[in-house]
């Protein structure tokens, strides 16, 4: 049985549909990146597979729960971990006391896993926290109770590089353990890092649900080259190059193509600056799932 | 049923031992005024006289310059049924919606508890208040009576505030269930403090005219300082209904909150 299994699960609020009629999976042991621009729809799915928010038609199991039945998912949540894309605490109490009372609640049995690889100061209050160590005190109340499936909303936001990275490793070796990870994200470069299988959502709608082979290949990069001569017209007529147009003495376009084809022609000329990097996220949805209606 | 309320009760111990400070010094500076009313009390009673008969009401008019009905009219009927009131339909309405509107919520129940044990501990964590607030104030009351060489009858002192301890109930659920109607805590708690002041309004403004039945609505007709500190009848009917009440409307609040988008 999949993990979390979304049933046409639908979401109104008022006149406006925030999600409407979903259906995938997450299947055990996987990283599964929901990928969508902000206001897409991510939060409101993930608040309402944890019975936050009643769905105004279709259903989901989550651990083998219906989010309808706030019995059973009540019990099931002592197995989730879940990190709120907006994180938002008592003020006036230490990162400490918030500990000691998710504990009460819930457990600790990997308290200790996590103070090792993250450390806020847990002695001041969580007033005086940066954003960076909010961050962090929200991913150790995640996983403190050794949680079979972890829900996170944005979770690298606010974290530097380096405990992005800690946190990306850290989610790796959890899955090699069996821990069902969700990870919600607005940014392409950070679901390609650690999903599995990525699920795409937009207005509201999964407009996509691929493996991350098939998000690399469609995803494509940004390309822009500076050249000393003049690049000739259809120079860089390759396969996979769309979306090319010429701004002052630069080529731009978008490349989903061999690398070592594209190489291969750049040799041709003198590079003077060499761009290739992720395509904005819109981007991506406009090239490779259909219309841009806004 | 432990570990919320235990939580939520030790965060509100401050700021109530700050109010029970502050509510008992202002008591002793009433008493302290009264050898000076009593001294005057020909021309204050006289001066009663001409006010409209709701005002007599609320200022315990046969009695207002004994110690026991001054206390009354200056103390309880001000500072416990109107500030303590207030204070604590202020509190109460920050309960559910504070948590909300910012979020916090989340975090809470995305633990393995049920939305009602949220909501029921959150509402008896206003028990700490209203405990302390009944144990600490009489013995400031009684210590500033004795201070002054006046006397007073310890144990109606106490009826007094066994019996606040319903309406205080009823002010914590009207807050809740402010809380669980906005999702904004402002409203919640300022709307809250409007309400509350308002039925207090019509309750005073009523008694002993002809619209003295609009004044059933506020919870201020079910419980007066002045019949139980100065007649010593407390009013045991509107001690049940304002308890009924209570409980009805922290049931109201609770399958309200139990099937709110949050």
């Amino acid at each position: 049985m999949a993990t979390i299994d979304v049933q046409g699960l639908t979401k109104d609020f008022g006149e406006t549909r925030a999600i409407d009629n979903l259906e995938f999976q997450v299947r055990e042991g996987e990283i599964f990146g929901y990928l969508g621009p902000n206001g897409a729809g991510k939060t409101t799915t993930l608040r309402t597979l944890l019975g936050f928010l009643n769905p105004t038609a279709g259903t989901a199991t989550v651990l083998g729960a219906d989010i309808r039945d706030e019995a059973a998912l009540r019990e099931a949540k002592a197995d989730i971990g879940y990190l709120p894309g907006e994180l938002s605490f008592d003020e006036g109490i230490t990162g400490q006391t918030f500990l000691d009372y998710q504990a009460e609640l819930k457990g600790d049995d990997r308290l200790e896993d996590m103070l090792d690889l993250f450390h806020p100061p847990l002695d001041r209050k969580i007033r005086e926290y940066s954003s960076g160590n909010r961050q962090m005190l929200g991913i150790i109340q995640t996983f403190m109770h050794d949680p079979d499936l972890v829900i996170m909303d944005e979770p690298t936001g606010g974290l530097d590089p380096l405990m992005q990275e800690r946190l990306n490793t850290f989610l790796r070796e959890e899955r090699a353990a069996g821990l069902t990870i969700v990870f919600s994200s607005h940014i392409l470069a950070e679901v390609r890092r650690v999903c599995d299988r990525v699920g795409i959502i937009r207005h509201g709608e999964l407009v996509a649900l691929e493996t991350l082979e098939t998000l690399l290949e469609k995803g494509g990069k940004r390309v822009r080259i500076a050249t000393e001569e003049p690049i000739k017209d259809g120079a860089f007529d390759l396969e996979g190059v769309i979306d090319e147009e010429r701004v002052g003495e630069e080529l731009h376009f978008t490349f989903a193509g061999n690398y070592n084809d594209l190489l291969d022609r750049l040799a041709e000329y003198t590079i003077i600056d060499l761009e290739v990097e992720e395509p904005p996220l819109e981007e991506v949805f406009m090239h490779f799932y259909g219309e841009n209606d806004e | 049923m432990s570990d919320i309320l235990k939580y939520e009760a030790r965060r509100r111990i401050r700021g109530t031992m700050a109010l029970v400070v502050l509510l008992g010094l202002f008591a002793l500076l009433v008493i302290y005024i009264y050898p000076s009313v009593e001294a005057a009390a020909g021309s204050i009673e006289e001066w009663l006289q001409t006010l409209p008969s709701s005002f007599q009401e609320s200022f315990a008019i046969d009695a207002y310059t004994t110690i026991e009905g001054f206390l009354a009219s200056e103390v309880y009927q001000f500072v416990w049924l109107l500030l303590v009131g207030l204070y604590l339909v202020y509190m109460a309405g920050g309960i559910v919606a504070a948590d909300v509107e910012t979020g916090r919520i989340d975090l809470l129940l995305a633990t393995p508890v049920s939305r009602t044990r949220v909501i029921v501990e959150k509402y008896l964590s206003l028990l700490v208040p209203i405990a302390i607030l009944n144990l600490v104030m009489p013995l400031f009351v009684f210590g500033g009576v004795i201070a002054i060489g006046e006397s007073l009858a310890f144990t109606d002192l106490l009826l007094l505030h066994v019996f606040s301890i319903p309406y205080l109930l009823l002010t914590a659920s009207l807050g809740l269930v402010l809380s669980v109607v906005f999702n904004r805590a402002d409203i919640a708690q300022r709307g809250g403090l409007a309400l509350l002041f308002m039925l207090f309004v019509i309750d005073s403004v009523t008694t002993g005219t002809d619209f003295e039945w609009l004044g059933a609505i506020s919870p201020t007709r079910y419980f007066s300082p002045i019949d139980v500190l100065v007649d010593a009848e407390p009013d045991i009917a509107g001690a049940v209904i304002l308890l009924a009440a209570a409980f009805a409307l922290l049931i109201a609040s609770t399958e309200r909150f139990k099937r709110a988008d949050l």
